[in-house]
């Protein structure tokens, strides 16, 4: 059972079950808890061949126990998303925990991971269970309905859900080689219907300069 | 237990367009602005989201021009600044730096050009004569961003420099230094080098007069923006023209908050 302490820390109850999180990202834990590096995420050769190729890698570490076990990590926001069998998509480096049930996995996000700087592929995290994420500053989440469309700044862009398609939009127009630009260059736009998770803060990327 | 708004037990808490405020905080670091057909001015490259169809053109952008010339009177900031025109629902934030609305009513306000984000078309911007801060005039709303929560204080105040964001309704403000810092050899010393016994705290900014200082609870400055730089103009403060005083070397402009010369201080 995740729950937050503050919004910084994440409190994990556990009754000898186990949950995935990121490498080294335990600060505590109270009764008896035995922790597990897991090579390639639990992915099995496959999945660990897919990160290593795709540079969408993550070292994950298996947490199992009696008790209740806290992580953080460099003081970053942290928020819970519930998985009722849809699929969560977010950057490895904003993962932080996951119910050991998850089934985590890569996928290709096209333009959308090269306008922000994460590169071309993105983690996926599937089942039924809570995951937790985390954010530069508290994260909001967005609805996404067929009667409105998002659409995101890639640098604050930082996980979604649900049944999403994706678009990539420029505004990269004459006037933004003359220094002129909107200064919102690059864009996405999320249809369908979902869920998106943006932070209060832009990541450094190709598009917050033009 | 505590937890943010936002981030219950069960999942965090999921915004609509119909859920999300009009020209209000979604939470301490994020701000909803509802456009309506009509237009913000914002800083480059902080909208975060938006539902809806909007737009957003460089200062430059022809259409804009009897907009700009009634409510932007800086050029110099021209190319940090663009215009959001449409309608529906855009999330502003900075670096996750808390943000905050404002409202002005026929009033001015002065604030370290850093840390405005956006303002309504119905004030004017212009900059500033105190080098690296801009003065909006007017009525209407405008966001500004801070390093931790805003305090309102009323002059006369002596306040830190790097704590300072802004000022309302016309305080004086002008540079306070501590007597001991500026006197004798051993003073000088101690203001050039920092060495034996410096506190940190000679050099103040004083507000005097009717108004209201706006302080940031840190000292951590965020990042200035590129402020532009003064017509070169005699009698303009940072503008490189002829120096006021003829004693005064030219070359680099005397910067606020500057002392003497080491020579001068010494009498040489």
């Amino acid at each position: 059972m995740f729950r937050l302490q503050g919004s910084k820390v994440l409190a994990v109850d556990m009754t000898g079950d186990a949950v995935k999180a990121k490498n080294g990202s335990m600060v505590a834990y109270d009764g008896q808890m035995a922790f597990k590096k897991l090579s390639g995420g639990g992915e099995g050769i496959r999945g660990m061949v897919t990160r290593r190729i795709t540079g969408e890698q993550m070292t994950l570490m298996e947490v199992r126990g009696q008790g209740t076990c806290w992580f953080a990590d460099r003081a970053s926001e942290i928020n819970l998303v519930d998985l009722r069998g849809d699929k969560l998509f977010v950057e490895s480096s904003n993962l932080l925990a996951t119910d050991a049930g998850l089934r985590t996995g890569t996928s290709f996000t096209g333009l959308r991971g090269a306008s922000q700087g994460n590169g071309l592929f993105t983690t996926t995290v599937e089942g039924h269970g809570q995951a937790a994420i985390m954010s530069d500053g508290p994260a909001v989440a967005l609805r996404v309905g067929t009667q409105y469309p998002l659409t995101v700044d890639p640098g604050a862009y930082i996980a979604h859900q649900g049944d999403l398609r994706q678009s990539f939009q420029s505004g990269v127009t004459f006037r933004t080689y003359l220094g002129e630009g909107g200064g919102e260059a690059f864009q996405i736009r999320f249809e369908g219907d979902g869920v998106v998770y943006v932070q209060p803060s832009e990541r450094n990327s190709i598009a917050g300069d033009v | 237990m505590t937890t943010h708004p936002g981030s219950g037990p069960v999942g965090p808490l999921v915004h609509d367009p119909a859920t999300l405020p009009a020209d209000d905080n979604v939470n301490a670091y994020t701000f909803c602005v509802e456009l309506k057909g009509s237009e913000w001015f914002l800083q480059k490259g902080k909208m975060i989201a938006y539902y809806g169809s909007m737009e957003f053109n460089g200062i430059g952008h022809g259409r804009l021009d009897r907009l700009v010339r009634t409510s932007f009177h800086s050029p110099l900031h021209a190319s940090d600044w663009v215009v959001a025109s449409g309608s529906g629902k855009m999330l502003l934030a900075d670096r996750a730096f808390e943000v905050n609305s404002f409202d002005l009513e026929e009033g001015n306000l002065t604030i370290r050009s850093g840390n405005l984000l956006a303002f309504q078309p119905s004030l004017s911007l212009k900059q500033s004569i105190v080098p690296g801060f801009l003065t909006l005039i007017g009525t209407g709303k405008f966001v500004a961003a801070s390093n931790g929560p805003v305090v309102f204080m009323e002059p006369p105040i002596r306040v830190d420099p790097q704590a300072l964001v802004g000022w309302a309704d016309c305080p004086s403000p002008c540079h306070h230094y501590d007597h001991g810092y500026m006197t004798g050899l051993m003073g000088g010393l101690r203001a050039m080098t920092g060495l034996g016994g410096a506190s940190g705290e000679e050099h103040q900014f004083e507000f005097v007069g009717a108004g209201t200082v706006l302080l940031q609870s840190t000292e951590t400055l965020m990042a200035e923006q590129a402020t532009g730089a003064v017509p070169n103009e005699p009698g303009v403060p940072g503008g490189g023209g002829t120096p006021v005083h003829p004693g005064q070397p030219g070359g680099a402009p005397r910067l606020p908050g500057q002392l003497g010369d080491l020579q001068r201080r010494f009498g040489l």
